[in-house]
């Protein structure tokens, strides 16, 4: 078995694709209609394309235990996933520059430094960098 | 404060209150790092970070749950992918990352990447292609 594709549960895919484009940096890799209202929609790192993709999935839309899960999650600041950051303290300020509000500010944490973002999709989101 | 950043703080000041030892792995890193492409062994580490090698060991395991030796390896096998990605010859990206014979090199390679260097390489060049 391989890990090709994992899933990020979004509010709104095109609100979120344009977050993880147009913001994160990431590249559209696969946009497939699945019905009116949900896409099979990935996308990757622009520096790994052939990497795993992130599928930007409409769950918390369709399934109030997934809505309720990632209000929970939400809540308590805990990220829904992570992601490798060269340099989370310069991706810091080029996000904040670009109106994303952190709920946790590049922290050193023993061998890692953290930070944690809101995805304007109803998740956080951390960045690490391995120090 | 969220939830999460007050876990965070309990596992920064359960986990990590001894900054003697967090400096000597995180040294150790970047030593790798910067000169994982020359001979790197333990001895020379533990001199570097003035350390038993044995200690040093335990160190890196515990902080980074790898030993020195497979970070190396792991460290290696990154920029041989980088490098095979940009056309560079199996022999040179092997030389070029520390490695010391292509046999070796192409078998460790299969093994932690799941495909041969060779059918990497024509992978990669030809998902540039399309």
């Amino acid at each position: 078995m391989k890990v090709k594709v994992t899933s990020i549960p979004v509010q709104d895919q095109e609100k979120a694709l344009k977050f993880y484009t147009e913001i994160l940096g990431f590249v559209k890799k696969v946009d497939v209609p699945l019905s009116e209202h949900s896409r099979w929609l990935t996308v990757v790192s622009k520096d790994e394309q052939d990497g795993v993709e992130i599928l930007l999935e409409p769950a918390p839309n369709h399934f109030e235990p997934a809505k309720v899960y990632q209000k929970a999650l939400f809540d308590a600041g805990i990220p829904y996933t992570q992601f490798n950051s060269d340099n989370v303290q310069l991706d810091y300020e080029r996000l904040v520059s670009l109106g994303v509000e952190f709920s946790v500010k590049p922290t050193e944490m023993g061998t890692v430094k953290i930070a944690v973002f809101n995805d304007t999709c109803g998740n956080n989101i951390q960045i690490v960098e391995m120090l | 404060m969220t939830y999460y950043f007050k876990q965070v703080s309990k596992v920064m000041n359960d986990c990590y209150p001894n900054k003697g030892q967090l400096d000597t792995v995180i040294g150790t890193r970047h030593y790798i790092n910067n000169h994982f492409h020359k001979e790197l062994n333990l001895d020379f580490l533990s001199k570097v970070r003035f350390t038993s090698k044995f200690h040093l060991i335990r160190l890196f395991k515990k902080y980074y749950g790898q030993t020195p030796k497979q970070y190396i390896i792991d460290k290696r096998i990154e920029q041989a992918k980088s490098l095979l990605k940009k056309g560079v010859s199996i022999t040179d990206a092997c030389f070029e990352v520390g490695f010391d014979s292509p046999c070796s090199f192409s078998t460790l390679f299969k093994s932690r990447v799941g495909v041969s260097p060779n059918e990497f390489q024509k992978r990669a060049i030809f998902t540039k292609s399309v």
